[in-house]
């Protein structure tokens, strides 16, 4: 019985992924580019959170919960400073903006906290718990509810509020969007925001197991493209299930295989996939109107 | 007037080395390796707009290519040129290939991506490329002669980049590099006009990474030393800032962006914990306020010279 516990905790990296990815095609959709800086910006979240926890000492969850607004102030600010006034323009500038955001974050991250790594406290117990005569951690089980909830959050907001139908409109064709008196601007800055939020969330979940310091998303950043690839670029779900399917690969690549190409795997991964299948397994090619 | 300048530039650019001690000859070497990766760069953003973030990825490949020929088979310098070239072009052609899929940005993953892999696969070969301690590199030499100074390094560097001027400011003009630069502006206009969107983005990556493999050659020979430090990320970051900041679209752009990005850290030393922050904020300050970078200032001078003559 030991290929439970390495699903778990695969599904459990695979979740760290996803929340990741599933900020990289929401930012997608709405401003039709791949944000580099996305993982920085969970760094970055993270060090705040940190920094709220030992000044505060209020519980960890509670900052967990608090980090998505937080995130989601980040995010939308960057968006309104930072994009906007380039967004008119060739898909390429908005792209050497998110990766100058990206060289911004990192190295800022270092002048103000330091490089070396620190200790983030646990959110859930570390002793292991026997389920049907194996050993699960906690803190796998624990990632994977908290990510299953955030995904069911954003699938009724995306299917069944008001406001998530108009992203979707926006994302769409923003003309026709705007013409129905959706501001089209408006949801370019709350998506920033949502993204920059699930990625700082993605950051505190992961800190426990790692450690916090400017280079712990990097990896990260990294799956989190592979899985979004892996799944479809183009849609929240099939993302999501691609980061989940890449964890879970990566845990048992790791064990059965060799644990030196695990990470070198994920990036092998993108080029055959995008060579293969480059809409991504879940989803189906999209045509282009000329 | 254009023959002059050029002419003229050629003479700075000889005369230069005179002027100045030996730290200042390695550094114009450096600004001269750089400025071929910006040409290179500039080639495929530029007039392609394709991105990639994994030059420093070709840029190993020619330098390993290079030092281990040198040390290990003891080819001559001057071959190994050629395969640092030919062998970082055929790794350019490889990661194009989902180019025959895709559109779009996801190139750009795919060379980071690629560039992160080979940088490991150099990492844990140690036996061939000396891994975590890296490995030694011999002078440059040409005919036997081995170039012991930066001094006669560096004319050996200016005429490469005079034949890689040569050949991208032609590859510009020619049918080649007009159907890329119509693949820039319009991919579906480009192909209607009888272009292959495939082979061309694959042939700009080719010829892209190995000049960019040719410059890496010459990098490991002149620092002396290589080690898997020298091709991160970060180094594919910067060299993207260079040519941002020299500029996209002209030849003179990737020269000063080469200039750039072998005399900033000089300048930044004071500052060397904010070196990477400044970079970032070039990157985004420049594509907010002067897309084009500084090769575009005279023209943009020049513009409101006469608007406010009219």
């Amino acid at each position: 019985m030991n290929w439970l516990p390495l699903l778990l905790s695969g599904l459990a990296v695979g979740s760290i992924y996803a929340l990741i990815g599933l900020s990289l095609v929401i930012i997608n959709k709405a401003t039709h580019v791949v944000n580099f800086a996305q993982g920085e910006i969970g760094m970055f979240g993270t060090f705040i959170a940190l920094s709220v926890l030992s000044a505060t000492g209020l519980p960890v969850f509670v900052v967990l919960v608090l980090s998505f607004p937080i995130g989601f102030l980040i995010g939308a600010l960057l968006e309104i400073v930072f994009i906007k006034p380039v967004a008119s323009g060739p898909p390429l500038n908005v792209l050497i903006v998110t990766l100058g955001l990206f060289f911004m974050f990192n190295s800022l991250a270092g002048i103000i906290w330091g490089f070396d790594p620190y200790r983030f406290p646990a959110l859930f117990p570390t002793a292991p718990i026997a389920v049907g005569g194996a050993a699960v951690s906690p803190t796998s089980l624990g990632i994977i509810v908290i990510t299953l909830l955030v995904m069911a959050a954003l699938y009724v907001f995306f299917e069944h509020t008001r406001y998530g139908t108009a992203m979707r409109a926006a994302s769409m064709n923003p003309f026709a969007a705007r013409l129905m008196g959706i501001r089209v601007g408006v949801v370019a800055t709350v998506s920033w925001g949502l993204a920059a939020g699930l990625s700082v969330m993605s950051g505190i979940l992961i800190a426990p197991l790692t450690f916090v310091d400017q280079q712990m998303m990097l990896a990260i950043i990294l799956k989190g493209f592979a899985g979004a690839i892996l799944g479809g670029f183009a849609s929240l779900p099939g993302a999501a299930i691609g980061c989940l399917l890449l964890g879970v690969m990566e845990a048992f690549v790791g064990a059965y295989v060799d644990n030196t190409i695990k990470d070198s795997f994920a990036f092998v991964l993108i080029i055959v996939v995008l060579m293969v299948r480059p809409q991504g397994l879940f989803t189906k090619a999209l045509k282009r109107k000329v | 007037m254009r023959t002059i300048a050029c002419l003229a530039a050629g003479g700075v650019a000889i005369a230069l080395p005179f002027f100045v001690g030996p730290y200042g000859h390695y550094l114009l070497c450096m600004a001269v390796i750089y400025a071929m990766v910006a040409l290179s760069l500039g080639l495929l953003l530029g007039v392609a707009g394709q991105i990639s973030i994994g030059h420093a990825g070709f840029w190993a490949i020619g330098a390993y290519t290079s030092a281990i020929l040198v040390t290990k088979v003891g080819v001559p310098f001057i071959l190994t040129l050629l395969v640092s070239g030919l062998f970082a072009g055929v790794a350019g052609l490889l990661v194009a290939l989902p180019a025959l899929r895709v559109q779009g940005h996801y190139l750009a993953i795919a060379t980071l991506g690629f560039s992160l892999v080979i940088v490991h696969v150099l990492y844990e070969w140690d036996g061939l490329t000396g891994g975590r301690q890296g490995m030694f590199v011999p002078r440059p030499s040409i005919f036997g002669y081995e170039l012991m100074s930066d001094f006669s390094a560096y004319f050996l560097l200016l005429a490469i980049l005079a034949v890689t001027l040569l050949l991208v400011v032609n590859l510009r003009r020619s049918l080649g590099g007009l159907s890329l630069n119509a693949m820039r502006l319009s991919d579906i206009a480009a192909q209607v006009c009888g272009v292959n969107r495939a082979t061309t983005t694959m042939f700009v990556f080719a010829l892209s990474a190995a000049i960019t493999g040719v410059s890496g050659a010459f990098y490991g020979a002149v620092l002396g030393q290589l080690s898997t430090d020298s091709f991160t990320l970060v180094v594919s970051l910067g060299f993207l800032t260079m040519v941002i900041v020299g500029g996209l679209h002209s030849v003179v752009g990737a020269l000063l962006g080469g200039l750039f990005l072998a005399y900033s850290p000089e300048f930044l030393r004071a500052f060397e914990e904010w070196q990477m922050f400044i970079y970032g904020a070039l990157l985004v300050g420049f594509m907010h306020l002067l897309p084009d970078g500084l090769a575009s200032l005279p023209r943009r001078a020049l513009r409101l010279v006469r608007r406010r003559d009219a």
